[in-house]
């Protein structure tokens, strides 16, 4: 492996080698394509700037995506899937960077506006008058959103709605998706562990703090990038920055090179480390995990975020 | 897809099933051995076959409290290989952590396996097949199932003894919830607790019940588990081919009750035996073993009568 251009290129190149016939990636070379893997895949390779552009990849791959496309607007986790989960958050906005599927990504959206979890309905209040949980104490009438229909609100599928919405112009959202927005967000603030961070979205379990993780914690981030000057931001930045050097995985690597990088904070250059743990494990040739390690390097490289050296002089 | 169904017969029709209890009191270069001989006292199929170890790995864990303990995984590993498995992988779909990779690192499983690409496989991104549920248990009746879980031709399930805030405890049964991919219902995989903890584990497990269970208690964790708890030195590991029967001598081990847990409770009737006359207990006796573990107060109703009470 080497450092800098040629790094990024590799993995670039894992990415567009890897693109099934059909248009799409799996989770892993030669694996069934998955809409989560392509979605992000898209997303990578529409931020690397690759001259000549890629656009028969990015075209095969978008449609890929509007193939499978449920008729209620919603991405299901695999073609075939009975219903919408998650995965829409994630290739609406692939689509949009992307461009040309208007239609698609807001339908994607009315979906998403209208996809309530389950904890707050009725039957839940009900349930929780008579038998009050005194597992996990959380504020439930602040909703977000869930992995799959019929759960409850998550931490992550929450950011990944919330940096969907984020990235589309105010005309694009309705009245009623600004309202959610503005819940969700606050259902991640009252979802932060005390002392900053999240995990998977359990702050307190009786009683005891919950121990954050990068993962959750760099998503909730990247979707609370307006709210940089509130205390919650600037601890749970403060406890991303300590735990950098405790980092084992690419994949948290690249998501909290990203989410500092998103804030301006000091972030090291990626190469070496990545160098040192892919000649670990490979990254057990993760597609997800090699597309966000593209998102972060192209991060670096596009000089958004800085570098050790420029941080330290900031 | 086609895959080995277990089967599902009443306690009274079921054969007698065999659990061996082993005392170690660390996770030394010993464990290999110990664990081999303890093997010797059943017979296991496994001969040219594909077998997979299903340990438990839920967090990034430095300190060896939360995870199935790597040594092991590599000592049930090579103890497999020894008596004629054509392979042995392992294979976890973690519940709350999307980077596996960093919980196998951090637990430093590649020191005790040696390069892990081709011996460790991520359940929550494997390829997945819908397979219905031979139970209806809960209200889920079907689920998506990994392709490497249902083409292996043995499964040992490698759970941790520890207590769970939500189900009492949790061992080698409890721990097949990681075999339900991320990929499908993300992290953690709500739709299991949406649908009744109770009952997706007993869906889940008679539909792809593991052949042996080997339940790591060389330290355990008690109180408030399965992540926040404290760590029990019990110096056990606990083994056996019927999954159930294993779970209930953990339980027993650990001063609960087994019929008061209620998932075990119902697994005793379709999946495995729960009462002691039906398990033969090999090696240590439970007495002889016995470690009260703390309980949360909601769960103070599962410690057994003759057990510790633990405030």
């Amino acid at each position: 492996m080497t450092s800098g251009p040629l790094h990024n290129s590799y993995f670039r190149d894992f990415l567009i080698t890897n693109q099934n016939t059909d248009g799409g990636w799996g989770y892993h070379p030669a694996s069934a394509s998955s809409v989560e893997a392509t979605a992000w895949a898209l997303t990578a390779l529409i931020s690397s700037r690759h001259s000549p552009p890629l656009s028969d990849v990015c075209a095969r791959a978008r449609d890929w995506l509007l193939r499978v496309q449920r008729a209620d607007g919603s991405w299901p986790a695999l073609p075939g899937h009975p219903q919408g989960c998650w995965a829409t958050s994630i290739v609406s906005r692939a689509l949009y960077l992307q461009g040309g599927a208007q239609k698609a990504v807001e339908s994607g959206l009315r979906w998403l506006i209208n996809a309530w979890p389950s904890e707050g309905n009725f039957w839940w209040r009900l349930r929780q008058s008579i038998f009050p949980s005194r597992v996990a104490l959380q504020d439930s009438s602040l909703r977000g959103w869930n992995w799959t229909p019929g759960t409850a609100s998550w931490v992550e599928p929450t950011a990944h709605a919330l940096i969907f919405l984020r990235s589309l112009p105010a005309p694009m959202l309705s009245p009623q998706a600004a309202k959610r927005r503005q819940l969700a967000e606050r259902m991640l603030f009252d979802r932060m562990c005390p002392g900053g961070g999240w995990n998977s979205g359990n702050p307190l379990v009786y009683g005891v703090a919950g121990v954050p993780r990068i993962g959750p914690t760099a998503w909730a981030l990247m979707a609370l990038r307006d709210f940089s000057e509130r205390a919650e931001v600037q601890m749970s930045l403060q406890w991303l920055e300590a735990a950098y050097g405790e980092i084992h995985g690419a994949a948290s690597l690249a998501l909290a090179n990203l989410s500092l990088a998103a804030y301006g904070r000091r972030v090291f250059r990626l190469a070496p480390a990545l160098d040192e743990m892919y000649s670990h494990n490979r990254f057990f040739a993760n597609v997800l995990t090699i597309a966000w390690v593209v998102l972060a390097l192209n991060e670096e490289m596009s000089g958004v975020a800085p570098t050790a050296e420029e941080a330290a002089t900031r | 897809m086609s895959y080995a169904q277990p089967s599902l017969m009443p306690s009274f029709t079921r054969p007698e099933s065999r659990v061996a209890i082993v005392r170690s009191a660390s996770y030394d270069r010993g464990l290999a051995t110990l664990l081999f001989d303890a093997l010797r006292e059943f017979d296991l199929p496994v001969n040219g076959k594909k077998v997979l170890l299903k340990p438990n790995f839920v967090e990034p864990d430095p300190e060896g409290i939360i995870n199935t303990h790597p040594a092991v995984v590599a000592a049930v590993r090579d103890a497999f290989l020894r008596r004629g498995a054509a392979s042995v992988r392992v294979a976890e779909g973690p519940g709350h952590e999307r980077d596996t990779e960093s919980i196998v690192e951090t637990i430093r499983l590649r020191d005790y396996l040696g390069p892990l690409q081709d011996i460790f496989v991520d359940l929550n991104l494997d390829e997945v097949h819908a397979v219905d549920l031979r139970t209806r248990a809960s209200r889920l009746k079907r689920l998506y199932f990994p392709r490497t879980v249902l083409e292996a031709d043995y499964i040992v399930s490698l759970p941790k003894l520890k207590t769970h805030h939500w189900a009492g405890v949790t061992l080698s049964l409890k721990n097949m919830f990681g075999i339900v991919p991320g990929c499908c219902y993300g992290w953690p995989k709500n739709v299991l607790h949406w649908a009744g903890i109770t009952g997706s584990i007993l869906d889940i497990n008679s539909t792809v019940r593991p052949d042996f269970a080997i339940v790591d208690g060389v330290i355990g964790m008690e109180g408030n588990g399965p992540i926040q708890g404290t760590p029990k030195a019990s110096g056990v590991l606990i083994l056996g081919n019927d999954p159930v029967a294993v779970d209930a001598t953990c339980a027993r081990v650990m001063g609960l009750a087994p019929e008061r847990i209620d998932y075990l409770a119902k697994a005793g009737v379709l999946l495995g035996h729960i009462k002691p006359e039906k398990i033969r207990q090999l090696g240590e006796s439970i007495a002889s073993v016995k470690t009260p573990f703390a309980v949360l107060p909601a769960f103070q109703k599962l410690i057994a009568a003759d057990g510790k009470k633990v405030p």
